[in-house]
């Protein structure tokens, strides 16, 4: 019965056969494995190419510009790489492989080896940046005004011109209506007729010597305008904005020569402990601002021994796949079942149900998610006022995970109904009608015949979709969040796939761990990586079937 | 066929091209002449809400000063997507935001401190003021403060309750006389709400956090867990779908305030953002502070601060600082933001200025009196999502003791 | 007498027309109801001017127009439809024509690596997406420095990135077609003198319409909705792409803005029915025909 399905078959045919719908036109026949070059390739190898070396060109400009050597060096090389290929002969399973996975590389291996790599640090919420970052936020968040210090109106001057020259706080004193001029080398203050301050602003409005500058233009030099410090006896005068500049104090200081942070004020020191990341004072306190550090193994011990995040895995990876399964399974089986019924010479109107029956595949997913969860409100929802029932949907861990199902059939099942009548249609009618004579139900032909063909042609794409539903966020996060939860496990619910559930850990602890929540990715990729690697070697043999 | 494939060919290139060509004619110059050409570019973010409010005035402030100002929403996850971005560099200048993210900035290095003059703090209201605070420094100029009420229907409750049990008895005779199906719109929703069950939490003798010697709250002393949290959540027990049902699971921010507006219950615990929606289903509401229990200590609502901060790695620190300290904190901005967005300013001045016009202003204020300062240290993010599950739990029948003593530990085991 | 004499006939054939058609029809018109009825639901609010999410009943009460009005006066609804418009086209189309080529190679190419490859290539799928998101960052902070035209808020940078995704998403799909058509088609096409871009273009891509048609489709409805990385992507109103415009307008206010939102929905599935219907045909004739004629 599968005779017309097997490839071995058709590959001991003979060499000459006609192809059934070849469109080909056969310039010469001697060229067995030097095919000619035609015309319309040799110009859409020129363009493609020149298209390369012209965005190549448009994307050295600003490397260059930056200095940024080690990029330029990467654009050469893949580019020169690209010509390399494209002119010769050889590497033909590369020349289709390279475009897509030029991307690939770029835009999802890189962040996820990223990712990965962060597994092994305390990356995450308090522990972001690098120490230099930490200490120059400890030391930023402790400059306080000095006490009974003068609040000073502001005007940013330039001695020369606006764009370019050396910039200077023209100060005044509100009260005594002095003016000064700060920069780095101190404050002088500047005799009354050289200046003009406004009654209004109590500002500096022209200096001799200097030009003012407007707001505007100041606030095109803000790195200039934030970088200057004018120091003074009781600390340094800083620009409060633009307007105003007020005379602060840094009261923690870092010192490099003990490694540690030292509050001036209660004179506590604060010392680098690099296996944490953190500034840590002698009775444990540790100061806010942390910086990333490697912490080796530790994530990977903490999730085989932590029972919060080790306890509920092998739940929620079982839960995950029946999910996957289930709504893969279930959006097919209903699918397939319309697209039989459907699927007869007799009936009429068969447009108009596919038309109407593919609408929920057409409408923005993440708003029907919205939709469909207030239906299932216990007091408010459609579905129990529709039907007169009384059931906790999203209470129950049962009735959740159907729930959830239920959503995930009716968003998916247009498509496998629009697939399967695609199958359905190609397969030849002489086929089933054999089985019919010779005596077998229409059950018994349907197993016997139509099941296979349909599983063999929708088979990738039902792949397809168990790979795409086995990370669905979105059909979690947006119905249940996860829930229910068990009353004394706020961390993993009954509907939690193992995505959500890392988000969890990621982000809803005190604050993101994106290090802990990289480790226990790593754990999910490798037990699923060696499930599919798994079946992937059975598949081997399918394959051979039909290639 | 052969057409069709040439077709995709060709819309491939020009795509290409197009992208190619679009980049270096149309970014190049800009690229080029921006960072040198006078006039720097402020950018903000903030929620799509407060975008919307924000953009007329931010835009009025870069004409003012010959700036460019983009107001950009970001609406979902602001905060995170705020710090990652930051972190990276390709963050905004100010971000606008709750008060409670304040710890979560700050150990990340994400936004400076901010100075204002003695006379400048002292036009703000009091709580703002000390919301803002972090570790004794002021980060953020706060723009509106907000708490929950009780907002009542006076055609079906013309009196205002005096504590929860007198609330359940009238809700419970406008259920059985038909005039409503619910006793009380109090948001909950399958993974519970800590925000909205807060007052009814602190009436009934619980806590989250002890306050240290310096007045700040301290994370070492967690309440979550304690028996004071076990006896509150066993009267609160008391109010849910076993008890009197007058808390539910089914009650969600997304239908709580429909449902009062719908004449469907008399009570509704909300905040200011509910007097829109009940004026424009023509409801004749009244406000007062959210009951306590009877014999119970006071109910005590969070009060939760709005306020720009100034990005510590901002592209325009200085005109940042500019908008954040001396532009933000006029009364007439203050103004202007409540009338797009009515929120009781923080400033004394805006304040004492719409009050007259409008009543409810002084009555949410009156009701956030007693309210306790939303926690902004880290270790509160801890909170949110255990307790709010536990509270759904028990709500929906779960054994208080157990249900919190297990919430109490998770929250302890993610605190360092 | 007539009449019950009629009768058992009359029922017969009813009920053979029943046994042969009719059930089909039932079972049709009921799968129709379950799938419109959710979108009865949106309907009806996008027509209710009140616009709230629990005002709405199943069945319109109203007919206003006002949701559809306001959604364009008081968002940038348009700028966000053409956007995701844009993307969606250009992204689907660039897609499956990538993975069209490596499909091919995967699908009649031997080489060292090619089942590595294809496992790498579905395993990747499987790595969480929202966690690599701060190493998203870090690549585009540095191209938006160096060329903001293909960086943040642009349709163009959200464009690279879904390209990177596109292997991984329709190669699978595309080999297992590939797969299934006759391998002497282009054996005897190259026995003729074709080079294998021949072979591909004038030979595979015009057998493959089907699955290049059903990708097409799953591609495009996979950029339209597409919501997680360009939330943090697209910051600016006017670069915003429909899902992160729309879920806007209700993350804050659901109920105020349920209305605009349902009208919203039902616009942005005007695009997708269009381009099924442009597709159906090629999806419907036969997506098996390979299969069935090797």
């Amino acid at each position: 019965m599968n005779a017309p399905l097997s490839g071995p078959g058709s590959a001991t045919q003979t060499p000459g056969r006609e192809p059934a719908r070849s469109g080909l036109p056969r310039t010469s026949r001697t060229a067995r494995h030097h095919a000619p070059i035609t015309a319309t390739g040799l110009v859409a190898k020129v363009v493609l190419l020149g298209l390369v070396a012209g965005i190549a060109i448009w994307a050295a400009f600003p490397l260059v510009e930056a200095g940024h050597w080690l990029g330029l060096g990467v654009l050469a090389a893949t580019t020169a790489g690209l010509f390399y290929l494209y002119l010769g002969r050889r590497h033909i399973p590369a020349k289709y492989l390279v475009p897509g996975t030029l991307f690939l590389l770029a835009f999802q291996v890189l962040p996820v080896l990223f990712t990965a790599s962060t597994a092994f640090t305390n990356y995450g919420d308090g522990h972001r940046g690098s120490k230099d970052d930490a200490i120059v936020a400890i030391q930023t968040s402790s400059v306080k005004q000095v006490p009974g210090s003068t609040e000073y109106a502001l005007t940013i001057a330039t001695t020369g011109d606006p764009a370019t020259g050396d910039l200077v706080f023209l100060l005044s004193d509100p009260k005594t209506r002095e003016a000064f001029a700060g920069d780095a080398g101190g404050l002088r203050k500047l005799d009354a007729a050289d200046v003009t301050v406004s009654n209004l602003s109590g500002k500096v409005t022209a200096a001799d010597g200097y030009t003012v500058l407007t707001i505007g233009q100041a606030s095109g030099r803000s790195d200039a305008v934030t970088a200057l410090i004018v120091p003074t006896d009781g600390g340094a005068i800083r620009a409060n904005g633009l307007t105003r500049a007020y005379e602060g104090k840094a009261a923690r200081a870092y010192d490099a020569g003990c490694d540690c942070v030292t509050d001036d004020e209660t004179g506590r020191t604060w010392t680098a402990d690099e296996k944490v990341g953190s500034f840590v004072a002698a009775d444990g306190e540790r100061l806010t601002q942390g910086w990333k550090v490697n912490v080796g193994w530790k994530n990977f011990g903490a999730v085989l021994t932590d029972s919060n995040i080790s306890g509920p895995f092998f739940g929620t990876l079982a839960w995950n796949f029946a999910f996957a399964i289930g709504s893969t399974g279930l959006t097919f089986l209903l699918g397939m079942a319309i697209a039989l019924a459907l699927h007869s010479p007799r009936m009429r109107g068969t447009n108009v149900y596919r038309v109407l029956l593919i609408l929920p595949y057409a409408m923005p997913s993440f708003a029907m998610l919205l939709v469909w969860r207030d239906m299932f409100n216990t007091d408010f929802g459609l579905l129990n006022n529709l039907f007169g029932l009384d059931v906790d949907w999203f209470g129950g861990t049962w009735s959740a995970r159907i729930a959830v199902l239920l959503v995930q059939l009716w968003l998916g099942y247009p498509y496998m109904f629009l697939v399967a009548t695609g199958a359905l249609q190609a397969i030849p009618a002489e086929l089933t009608e054999a089985t019919s004579v010779d005596g077998a139900s229409p059950w018994q032909s349907f197993r016997a015949v139509t099941l296979p063909l349909l599983l063999v042609a929708l088979s990738p794409l039902l792949i397809a979709s168990f790979a795409f539903n086995f990370n669905n966020v979105n059909a979690i996060l947006f119905t249940t969040e996860g829930g229910p939860f068990a009353p004394d496990n706020p961390r993993n619910g009954a509907t939690d796939l193992l995505i959500t559930y890392t988000y969890r850990l990621a982000f809803g602890a005190q604050g993101a761990e994106y290090g802990l929540a990289a480790t226990v990715s790593i754990f999910i990729f490798a037990i699923v990586a060696t499930l599919s690697a798994v079946s992937f070697r059975r598949t081997r043999k399918q394959e051979e079937v039909y290639s | 066929m052969r057409i069709r494939t040439a077709g995709v060919v060709a819309v491939l290139g020009l795509a290409l091209a197009a992208s190619g060509c679009g980049d270096s004619g149309s970014d190049k110059p800009a690229a080029g002449e921006s960072p040198k050409a006078s006039g720097g570019k402020l950018v903000i973010w903030a929620d799509d809400k407060r975008a919307a409010a924000l953009k007329p005035f931010a835009e009025e402030f870069g004409k003012e000063n010959g700036v460019t100002v983009e107001v950009q929403a970001v609406s979902k996850d602001l905060q995170t997507n705020f710090v990652t971005a930051s972190q990276q560099g390709s963050g905004p200048d100010v971000v606008v935001g709750a008060h409670d993210w304040i710890g979560n900035l700050v150990q990340n290095g994400s936004i400076d401190p901010v100075q204002l003059s003695a006379e400048q703090k002292a036009g703000f209201n009091e709580t703002a003021v000390k919301a803002v605070t972090f570790n004794g420094q002021l980060y953020g100029v706060p723009y509106a403060t907000e708490n929950l009420a009780l907002i009542r229907n006076t055609e079906l409750a013309p009196e205002a309750p005096k504590t929860i049990e007198d609330l359940v008895a009238a809700g419970k005779k406008l259920k059985a006389d038909k005039k409503a199906s619910e006793i009380l719109c109090l948001q909950s929703g399958q993974n519970g709400d800590a925000y909205h069950i807060y007052p009814l939490y602190t009436s009934a003798g619980g806590y989250l956090f002890g306050t240290a010697a310096n007045g700040d709250y301290d994370p070492k002393d967690l309440g979550v867990g304690k028996p004071e949290s076990i006896a509150a959540f066993q009267k609160i027990a008391k109010l849910g779908e076993k008890g009197e049902g007058a808390l539910k699971r089914s009650i969600t921010g997304e239908n709580s305030i429909i449902t009062f507006t719908g004449k469907k219950c008399a009570f509704l615990v909300s905040g200011p953002w509910a007097i829109a929606e009940a004026k424009k289903a023509n409801i004749k509401y009244d406000i007062s502070p959210v009951p306590g229990f009877a014999g119970g200590k006071e109910a005590r609502p969070f009060v939760g601060v709005q306020a720009f901060y100034v990005a510590a790695k901002g592209k325009n620190k200085a005109l940042a600082q500019e908008f954040v300290t001396n532009y933000v904190s006029k009364p007439e901005l203050a103004v202007a933001l409540y009338r797009a967005e009515p929120r009781p300013p923080a400033l004394t001045a805006a304040f004492d200025q719409v009050k007259g016009e409008d009543p409810d202003l002084a009555k949410f204020s009156e009701a956030g009196k007693n309210g306790q300062v939303l926690p902004a240290i880290p270790a509160m993010a801890a909170i949110w999502d255990p307790f709010g599950k536990a509270e759904a739990a028990v709500i929906g029948g779960a054994d208080p003791a157990k249900t919190i003593t297990a919430a109490g530990k998770t929250i302890q085991a993610q605190i360092k | 007498m007539t009449t019950i004499a009629q009768t058992p006939a009359a029922r017969r054939a009813r009920g053979r027309w029943f046994a042969q058609v009719g059930w089909r029809h039932l079972v049709g018109v009921l799968a129709v109801l379950f799938s419109l009825f959710p979108i009865l639901f949106v309907i009806s609010a996008a027509l209710n001017p009140l616009g709230t999410l629990s005002s709405t009943e199943l069945l319109p009460t109203g007919a206003s127009l006002e949701n559809f009005t306001n959604l364009f006066d008081r968002t940038a609804f348009g700028h966000w439809f053409l956007n995701s418009l844009l993307l969606a086209g250009v992204a689907s189309f660039a897609s499956i024509f990538l993975s069209a080529l490596a499909a091919y190679a995967f699908s009649r190419m031997r080489f060292a690596g090619r089942r590595i490859g294809l496992l790498t290539l579905l395993l990747i799928q499987m790595f969480p997406q929202f966690l690599a998101i701060v190493a998203i960052f870090l690549i585009f902070t540095t191209i938006t420095d160096l060329y903001p035209g293909i960086g943040f808020n642009t349709p163009w940078g959200l464009f690279l990135l879904y390209m990177g995704g596109a292997l991984g998403a329709n190669t699978w799909l595309m080999k297992g077609f590939f797969d299934t058509l006759p391998k002497e088609l282009d054996e005897s096409a190259t026995m003729d003198g074709a080079s294998h871009v021949q072979v591909f273009f004038r030979i595979m891509l015009p057998l493959v319409a089907p699955i290049l048609a059903v990708t097409g489709l799953l591609a495009f409805i996979g950029s339209i909705n597409e919501f997680i990385i360009a939330n943090v992507f697209l910051t600016n109103t006017e670069s915003k792409t429909l899902a992160v415009g729309m879920y806007g307008l209700v993350a804050g206010e659901r109920n105020n803005n349920f209305g605009m939102f349902a009208a919203g929905t039902l616009l942005t599935a005007i695009p997708t029915v269009l381009v099924f219907q442009l597709l159906q045909r090629y999806i419907v004739s036969g997506l098996t025909s390979g299969a069935v004629k090797g």
